[in-house]
């Protein structure tokens, strides 16, 4: 029987789109979390010394979004063909880009405890990724709500929890995207993931 | 009438792992090159106004590695399996990461700014990455030249294709490192490489 661990902090962060993964599978996993503190300790025991990792019969993958294209795959998640897997790529990666741009400035508020910068992004940043993200959807969804031929994938389940995070700063980011806007409703709904929500642990990011 | 049309500008830059993947395959293709004065006016026909972007039958693709590894897949250069495949994407991700600090040194304007920046960029990211990729050859090459389990994956191509464009500026990065020299050896040996490395237009990026 295949194991699976998943090594992460305790966050959502680079590590809660595997975990949505697996709810949405029905998929038992080890849910490793460290603290801060312990993660020092830790860090020698992972190839790059960075996590998440997932460790997969014993051996170890790190890099996240390799993580969890893995697990759909495993799963039935990451497309039905070649070309329906590199859609879901392809939107994927763009969630990454905006991701990318999010963490640095997510890093700088923590710090300075300014909220130019947030504003500043939210304003100047945040748009241009979630009309490229739209317009991929009205593309590639097959006229449902899904991102990729009408089924749930692991981007929308990556994207949903990249926006729950972003949306703390302003609950109306999706006012003017209403694709985006349903197709986040969407994956709440999916029985999987409306019970994990309710039942995971709260973190801030 | 080809099937794949691959959108670019006339250089290697991040369009060329794909361009090597088709060497490889031996497959045809139209390699639509756009000259910078001309890209504006075709802007609007790519779904995020960016390129590379692939048209595979009519469908286009964004997001130069999902390209990637959608031709990886097509032309059996992924991996075998879908833990292969995984830890093919976990490598192409660190050699992306290696790529993602390139670009503030490679893109900067001022030129003091620049010198300095890549200074920083070859003595500290530099050999933080290529340490991280011997780690991962020796961790699932099984013993072999090939980033995963002794076979050519486009992990390997993506690889020789940053390499070269970093050794044009310091010819000397890989020295601490054999084993990654002799996999981008082994990549120029193949064949179709060799042949394909000889006659393709020659940019300077």
């Amino acid at each position: 029987m295949a194991t699976y661990k998943l090594h992460y902090f305790n966050l959502r962060g680079r590590g809660e789109v595997a975990r949505l993964i697996f709810a949405a599978a029905g998929q038992q996993f080890d849910d490793i979390r460290y603290e801060r503190a312990e993660w020092p300790s830790h860090n020698a025991e992972m190839p790059l010394g960075q996590i998440p990792v997932l460790e997969f019969n014993g051996v170890k993958l790190p890099q996240s979004l390799a993580i969890a294209r893995f697990l759909a795959k495993q799963f039935q998640f990451a497309g039905k063909d070649n070309l329906e897997q590199a859609k879901v790529d392809a939107v994927a990666d763009t969630v990454a880009d905006l991701m990318a741009k999010y963490g640095p400035t997510y890093k700088e508020q923590m710090e300075t405890k300014n909220q130019a910068c947030i504003q500043k992004f939210l304003a100047e940043e945040l748009p241009r990724h979630l009309t490229n993200l739209e317009t991929l959807g009205q593309m590639y969804s097959d006229g449902g709500y899904f991102f990729v031929g009408n089924h749930l994938t692991w981007v929308d389940l990556f994207l949903y929890d990249l926006l729950e995070t972003i949306r703390q700063h302003d609950d109306h980011i999706l006012v003017k995207y209403s694709w985006l806007k349903h197709n986040h409703e969407e994956v709440e709904k999916q029985p999987k993931i409306a019970a994990y929500l309710k039942s995971r642990t709260q973190t801030p990011v | 009438m080809s099937r794949y049309k691959l959108y670019f500008f006339n250089g290697r830059g991040r369009a060329e792992v794909s361009r090597l993947i088709f060497a490889i395959a031996g497959q045809k293709y139209e390699d639509i090159r756009y000259e910078g004065s001309e890209w504006p006016s075709y802007k609007a026909e790519m779904p995020l106004r960016q390129m590379p972007v692939l048209e595979f039958e009519g469908t286009k693709l964004p997001q130069s590695l999902s390209i990637a590894r959608f031709l990886a897949k097509q032309f059996n250069l992924a991996g075998r399996d879908n833990f292969e495949q995984a830890k093919v994407d976990a490598v192409a991700d660190t050699i992306s990461d290696l790529l993602g600090k390139f670009i503030p040194p490679r893109f900067e304007k001022d030129k003091t700014k620049k010198q300095e920046l890549m200074k920083k960029f070859f003595d500290e990211k530099v050999p933080k990455h290529l340490q991280n990729l011997d780690v991962l050859g020796k961790l699932y090459g099984n013993d072999g030249p090939f980033f995963v389990d002794n076979h050519l994956t486009w992990a390997d191509l993506l690889f020789y294709d940053i390499l070269e464009t970093l050794l044009g500026i310091d010819e000397n990065c890989l020295n601490n490192y054999p084993w990654l020299k002799q996999n981008r050896a082994e990549v120029e040996k193949q064949p179709r490489i060799a042949e394909y490395l000889k006659s393709r237009p020659k940019t300077p990026h």
